[in-house]
């Protein structure tokens, strides 16, 4: 069974500056990848690279492939109706829309190849948007937003779920629920490829890290190793003791 | 002067600068574009509709199904031939090739159709109603009566349905729309089919009223650019109200001073609005409403 995302050899640019390079990434079917790595490490690029999306339009070259399947080149509007569906950072989701309307917007097509999630299961999985379904999502709180975000990607049935730094800009109370509705969605069966700045709500969730730095992924492995890395135990998470 | 039929004037003459307008006005609001070949659709849809007429003997509501549909291909093609403007939102450039688009409209729809002035004739020109010291056309009526419809339809599709908000996804955030799986390209395709359908059947309702001429394009330009920024540019419900009170403005104006001095006295209106209340120009994300 090929693994759900790889990457191979790609290279991200703006102009002529190379702002990532991977030479090697897979993530399998159901489980929880989390790219970690300090501000301008190269995260986003990455993340919004694989779903072909950026407001910068940058360089891509090399390949991703989903499934086997080699996408790049696709646009962002069909990755995503084949299942492969970006949280962007800073949410994406659409003000002047009400949390329903937002909901109902999406567009996948039977072969995203995920499970589509229901109005019901999202307002089950999340029921603060049930309570404000009709609010616009202008007027929601950081959470709910995130909540929204999350609640339209799984109305797209996913095969890949992408996010963008979830946690920015929450209370941390709010960042372990909304990770752990993360980790049960993985624990399901949906397969999850997670950036994020903060490192130990990463650690506690994820099942392998990749540590960016400069756009180079500098360590990678399961959680339980890398969470004794030196290089994460000093940069992120501060002395042991 | 009969201030009742001034009235009555301003009020038909006002949902025609509005039915012309309205398609512009989605355009502007949703899709943050401009068509300067606008009017130029208008005339070559009023030459379409005469054109079956005369030609085939076909009716009046045959005439008016064709123009639209000549008006809804002359915008998908116009989008198709500027995708790359609409999608980076290059909004001097697409200015530009918009008018000269609209130029060459003006020039074949000259080559094909002649210099001459032609009269688009519907049979409800013909039928009146008189109340009094006031009268009207039933086609007045159905223009007016079809204005209202367009804008209360519009209305509807823009707030209840899935197509609408996808419209006004787009409004809101281009880029982002794709991230819902939507294909951006064929939202702007609807959104500039719409707005060549709404001028063309704009057309077919208001030409009767007057001589059709090549050459009219331009004239209905300047009335739909003061009526979109009035109305609070790419506000939908804005343009309904801007485009009513141009039109009473005007049939009073023509009846207290002069008709040679409308398009100028329009024009300082506008001026005097631009300097006195340039925050309350931009409809943003209310234009649906």
């Amino acid at each position: 069974m090929s693994a759900r995302l790889q990457l191979r050899d790609l290279r991200v640019a703006y102009d002529r500056n190379l702002a990532v390079t991977i030479d090697h990434l897979a993530v399998e079917p159901g489980t929880l990848a989390a790219v970690i790595g300090a501000n301008g490490a190269g995260k986003s690029t990455l993340i919004n690279a694989i779903a072909n999306w950026s407001r910068a339009a940058p360089r891509l070259s090399g390949e991703i492939l989903i499934d086997g399947e080699a996408v790049g080149g696709k646009s962002a509007d069909h990755l995503a109706r084949r299942g492969v569906v970006l949280v962007p950072e800073g949410r994406g989701v659409f003000m002047g829309l009400t949390v329903e309307e937002n909901l109902r917007a999406g567009l996948f097509a039977a072969r995203a190849g995920g499970r589509a999630y229901s109005l019901a299961d999202i307002y089950t999985l999340f029921p603060r948007l049930r309570e404000r379904r009709s609010n616009l999502g202008g007027s929601l709180s950081g959470g709910e937003r995130q909540m929204l975000a999350i609640g339209r990607a799984l109305r797209m049935a996913p095969r890949l779920l992408l996010l963008d730094e979830p946690s920015i800009g929450l209370a941390p109370r709010l960042v372990s629920l909304l990770l752990e509705t993360i980790r049960a969605l993985a624990d399901g069966g949906l397969t999850v490829f997670l950036v994020e700045q903060n490192v130990r709500a990463a650690i506690a969730v994820a099942d392998s890290l990749y540590l960016l730095e400069r756009g180079r992924v500098v360590a990678s492995g399961d959680v339980a190793a890398m969470k004794d890395d030196p290089r994460i135990i000093e940069a992120y998470l501060g002395a042991r003791n | 002067m009969n201030i009742a039929q001034q009235l009555v004037n301003g009020i038909i003459i006002g949902h025609a600068y509005a039915l012309v307008a309205i398609g512009w006005t989605l355009l502007l609001g949703a899709a943050r574009l401009v068509n300067f070949g606008h009017g130029q659709i208008y005339m070559v849809s009023a030459f379409v509709a005469w054109w079956i007429m005369s030609m085939t003997g076909a009716p009046y509501v045959l005439a008016v199904v064709v123009a639209i549909a000549a008006g809804a291909v002359i915008g998908a093609i116009m989008q198709r031939l500027f995708l790359r403007l609409t999608l980076s939102q290059d909004l001097v450039n697409l200015m530009i090739a918009t008018l000269g688009f609209g130029q060459i409209l003006e020039g074949a729809a000259g080559l094909t159709f002649g210099p001459k002035p032609e009269t688009l004739t519907s049979p409800l020109q013909a039928v009146t109603f008189d109340f009094g010291p006031v009268w009207f056309t039933a086609q007045d009526a159905l223009a007016v009566g079809a204005t209202i419809l367009v804008f209360l339809g519009l209305h509807v599709v823009l707030n209840r349905t899935r197509f609408g908000a996808a419209v006004r996804m787009v409004a809101e955030d281009p880029p982002l729309v794709a991230l819902y799986g939507i294909p951006i390209s064929r939202v702007y395709i609807s959104i500039f089919a719409f707005e060549g359908a709404a001028v063309a059947l704009a057309a077919t309702l208001i030409a009767p009223r007057t001589p059709i001429l090549t050459s009219m394009g331009f004239e209905q330009v300047v009335m739909t650019f003061v009526v979109v920024v009035l109305g609070g540019i790419g506000s939908v419900g804005g343009s309904y109200v801007a485009g009513l009170l141009l039109g009473l403005f005007t049939a009073i104006f023509s009846a207290l001073i002069s008709p040679a001095y409308t398009t100028a006295a329009v024009f300082a209106l506008l001026i005097a609005f631009m300097v006195l209340r340039p925050g309350k120009l931009a409809a943003g994300g209310n234009f649906a409403r």
